[in-house]
C-alpha cells in the first residue's frame, strides 16, 4: 500500500490538462473454468489498448455478437471487473490501486447506464430514490429544494415530464421512460464518461430513437464521452463516431464508423454488415446468399489462432498457425487480419490512435450548456 | 388465389382485472393465404402477441376471447374444447416461442423433449423408426444429430431457437407463429435461422405469422405486414407497399424512427404514448400522437378499409369519398 500517498496527490489534480479520462492498457480478462487438472481458459478480452479523452469527447461504438467481450470490457472500465492483465487508468491513475477517495470520484465520473430497465430499479421505492442516493452520496445539494431542482433539471434535460415521472413507482413508467430515467440519473451527476451498455436493445423501436438522441446530445452539448456497447450495427453507425468490432474478446477491426460500416474490412465485419436486416425489402438476404454463409469448418480454434479461422470465407493457412497482429490499412483504420498484412502492423496498437476526431466538438466548459 | 388457411373475424381478446376491462384485442379481422408469410407489427401493448396466442387458444384468465372466429382451414377455434383444440396445437398450428431458452425444460435432453411432442400426438412407432425422424427433423434445422443426446444449456441461443423450430414442425402444420423468434439472439444467428424457418416453411408449405416489433426483420422475411396499435389492425398491406408508400401515420413513423447505414441524421422516435387500454378514447386510438390529426379523429374511429392494401385512417376514408 505504499502507492496510497501518491495516488492522493494524483486525485487531487484531477483538472489536469491530460486529454486521457478512461484508459485500458494492454487489457486482458481471463475466465477460467472447469477442473484444475482439465482448466478451460477464456479470454473474453484479449490484449486491448484503447482510450477514451474528453477533449474532444466522442461516442465510441463497441460491436460484437454475445460472447465477444463487449461488454466484459464494459465492465473493465467501470471497475466492477479487475482485469487479469493490464492496467485502468482513470486520468493517469490505475484504477485498481486507487484509495477510497479516488475511488469514489471515479465512480460519480464514470457512469453506467445498463440493458435492461426493469431490473435497475428496486420495485419498493418510488423512481425518485435513485436520484435522491446519488444527491446524498455526493452531496450535492445542500437543501430539499435544491435537491428537488437539480432532479427535474435532470428529468427535462431527457425530454420527460418531472410532474408525470416523479412520484411514481418503476412498474408505472414504460421501458422507454425508466431507461430515460437512467439516463437522467446519470446527467445528474454530469460525469465525464457514460458506458452504455445495449441501452436500447430491450426497447420498443418506436422509443429508441428518443433515447440514443438524447445519448447524442449529452456528448455534443455536454462533452461526456460515451462508451456505446451494442450489438445493432445501424443504432451504432447512427449514434457513435468511431467503432471497435469484437470478436472472442479480439478488436478485429476498428475506425471511423462511416467507413467500417459502409466498407467493412476484416472478413467478420462484413459478415455482420452484411448479417444487418435492412428495413427495405428489395434488399432482402436472400439476394447476397452464397456470398456471407460462413464455411464452419472443423478446425478447433485455439488462443494460438486467428480466433475467426474457422469461420472465415478468406481464411489462409497462416490463419491457423498463429494470431494475426493489428495492422493499419490506412490512417483511421485498423484490422486484425492477415488480409491486411502488407499495410504494417502497428506498434503501439492503442485503437483510439486511429480514430476519427470529429470536427465539430463541444466547448471543453459545455458542462454549462443547456440541452 | 391460393385457398385461405385462417380467417380471423371481429377476434376481441379482453381481460377482466379489478381496474375493469383491459382490450387487449379489439376487433381484428384477418385473413392469411396458404404457404403465406405475416408479419404482425406494433409496439409492446398493442395486441400483437395477444392475437397468436388467441389463435392458439392459449389466453390465461383472467383474459378471455371475448367474441369473434378464428377459422382454420374452415373449422372455428373458438368453439372448440379443450381436448379437441390440445389436437389442433401441434398438428395443425404450431408455435416458435420468444425465449426458446425458457421454452426448453433445462434438466431433460433434447431428445426426450422432443418425443414428448411426437407421443402426445399420438406417433407410437418403432425406436429405430423414431430416431430415424428425430435425426431428419434437427437436419433439417441445421443441427447435427448429436445435439438430441445434449442438455439445453449445451446448446447456444441460435442452436435452442432451432431445437424449437424442429419441434414447431414435427407435425407438418399448416400455420406456424412466431413470436420474435430471434429477438434474443445477435444479427449473424438472427439472419441464419430466420433463413432456416424460411427453408422449413416452405419445405412443409406452411403460413407463418411473425410477431414483432423490428420492421428491418420484417422487410427481410415477410410477404405482407399487418401494423397493430391499440388492439387494432390499423394497417395491413404487402411488405412493399408498406415500405415504398406507408398509409397509416403511425406506419410510416415507425419506418422513419429506423436507423439506417445510409447518411446519419437525426433520429425522431414517435413522441407520446400509447393508450391505456382500459379506458379506450372515443375516435382513432391514435389520435394524441397523430401528426396529421383532424377534427374527425377524436369522434370517430376510422374502419380498416380498401381491397388488397388496407388502411384505417382518416386521411384515407376523405380520399375515397371525395
Amino acid at each position: 500500500m505504499t502507492a496510497t500517498a501518491e495516488t492522493i496527490t494524483a486525485t487531487s489534480t484531477t483538472n489536469g490538462a491530460s486529454s486521457s479520462l478512461l484508459e485500458l492498457s494492454n487489457v486482458t480478462q481471463i475466465f477460467s473454468s472447469g477442473p484444475f487438472w482439465n482448466r478451460e481458459h477464456n479470454y473474453a478480452v484479449n490484449d486491448v489498448s484503447f482510450t477514451l479523452s474528453d477533449k474532444p469527447a466522442l461516442i465510441t461504438a463497441v460491436a460484437g455478437e454475445s460472447g465477444s467481450g463487449k461488454t466484459t470490457l464494459g465492465r473493465i472500465m467501470l471497475g466492477f471487473q479487475r482485469p487479469s492483465l493490464g492496467q485502468v487508468l482513470y486520468r493517469g491513475d490505475d484504477v485498481a490501486e486507487m484509495n477510497a477517495a479516488g475511488r469514489k470520484q471515479y465512480r460519480r465520473q464514470v457512469q453506467a447506464i445498463f440493458q435492461d430497465p426493469f431490473s435497475v430499479y428496486n420495485p419498493f421505492y418510488k423512481v425518485d430514490h435513485i436520484f435522491t442516493v446519488a444527491i446524498a452520496r455526493y452531496k450535492l445539494a445542500s437543501s430539499r429544494d435544491q435537491a428537488r431542482h437539480l432532479i427535474e433539471e435532470a428529468i427535462s434535460g431527457v425530454g420527460l415530464r418531472p410532474s408525470e415521472t416523479l412520484g411514481r413507482y418503476p412498474h408505472q413508467l414504460s421501458g422507454g421512460q425508466r431507461q430515460r430515467v437512467m439516463v437522467a440519473r446519470s446527467l445528474l451527476l454530469k460525469p465525464e464518461v457514460i458506458i452504455a451498455d445495449e441501452p436500447v436493445s430491450m426497447v420498443d423501436a418506436s422509443l429508441r430513437a428518443t433515447i440514443l438522441e438524447t445519448l447524442r446530445t449529452l456528448n455534443h452539448e455536454l462533452g461526456i464521452a460515451i462508451l456505446y456497447i451494442t450489438h445493432d450495427l445501424t443504432t451504432a453507425y447512427q449514434v457513435a463516431d468511431n467503432i471497435m468490432i469484437m470478436y472472442r474478446g479480439h478488436v478485429v477491426e476498428a475506425g471511423d464508423v462511416e467507413h467500417v460500416i459502409n466498407d467493412p474490412k476484416h472478413p467478420y465485419t462484413r459478415l455482420l454488415v452484411q448479417s444487418i436486416p435492412m428495413p427495405d425489402p428489395n434488399r432482402r438476404w436472400a439476394d447476397m446468399r452464397g456470398v456471407n454463409d460462413p464455411p464452419f469448418t472443423g478446425i478447433d480454434v485455439t488462443p494460438t489462432m486467428c480466433p475467426f479461422v474457422n469461420r472465415c470465407p478468406d481464411a489462409i493457412a497462416n490463419c491457423a498457425e498463429q494470431v494475426p497482429s493489428t495492422y493499419a490499412i490506412d490512417e483511421h483504420r485498423i484490422s486484425k487480419c492477415f488480409l491486411y498484412e502488407d499495410a504494417g502492423t502497428v506498434s503501439n496498437a492503442n485503437i483510439a490512435s486511429y480514430f476519427n476526431i470529429r470536427e465539430s466538438s463541444p466547448n471543453s466548459n459545455g458542462a454549462e450548456a443547456k440541452i | 388465389m391460393p385457398d385461405t388457411v385462417l380467417s380471423i373475424r371481429d377476434l376481441r381478446v379482453y381481460f377482466n382485472i379489478r381496474a375493469g376491462t383491459v382490450r387487449a384485442v379489439d376487433g381484428v379481422d384477418l385473413d392469411i393465404a396458404e404457404g403465406e408469410k405475416l408479419g404482425l407489427v406494433g409496439e409492446s401493448g398493442s395486441g400483437k402477441t395477444t392475437t397468436a396466442l388467441a389463435i392458439m387458444r392459449m389466453i390465461k384468465p383472467p383474459g378471455e376471447i371475448a367474441g369473434g372466429t378464428i377459422q382454420l382451414d374452415g373449422r372455428d377455434l373458438v368453439g372448440l374444447s379443450e381436448p379437441e383444440m390440445r389436437a389442433v396445437r401441434g398438428n395443425d398450428v404450431a408455435m416458435v416461442p420468444q425465449a426458446a431458452m425458457n421454452a426448453l425444460n433445462p434438466v431433460r435432453r433434447i431428445r426426450s423433449q422432443m418425443l414428448d411432442g411426437l407421443r402426445d400426438h399420438g406417433v407410437n412407432e418403432s425406436r429405430e423408426r423414431t430416431e430415424e425422424r428425430l435425426t431428419t427433423l434437427v437436419a433439417q434445422v441445421g443441427l447435427n444429430s448429436n445435439v438430441l443426446n445434449l442438455f439445453p444449456h449445451e446448446l447456444s441461443g441460435g442452436m435452442k431457437q432451432r431445437v424449437t423450430i424442429a419441434m414447431a414442425i414435427c407435425h407438418k402444420p399448416r400455420l406456424i407463429l412466431a413470436d420474435e423468434p430471434t429477438s434474443a439472439l445477435d444479427v449473424v444467428v438472427q439472419r441464419q435461422v430466420m433463413e432456416t424457418l424460411e427453408e422449413v416453411r416452405s419445405e412443409i408449405g406452411a403460413a407463418v405469422i411473425l410477431v414483432g416489433h423490428d420492421m428491418g426483420l420484417m422487410a427481410q422475411f415477410a410477404d405482407r405486414i399487418g401494423v397493430m396499435y391499440a388492439g387494432k389492425l390499423v394497417e395491413l398491406a404487402t411488405v412493399e407497399q408498406i415500405f415504398s408508400n406507408p398509409r397509416h401515420p403511425y406506419t410510416r413513423l415507425l419506418i422513419s424512427s429506423l436507423p439506417d447505414t445510409a447518411g446519419k441524421r437525426r433520429l425522431e422516435g414517435i413522441p407520446g404514448l400509447p393508450p391505456s387500454l382500459l379506458e379506450v378514447p372515443p375516435g382513432c386510438p391514435f389520435m394524441p400522437r397523430c401528426p396529421e390529426a383532424m377534427d374527425i379523429c377524436s369522434v370517430d374511429v376510422p374502419e380498416l378499409s380498401g381491397e388488397v392494401d388496407m388502411v384505417s385512417c382518416h386521411l384515407h376514408t376523405e380520399a375515397a369519398t371525395v
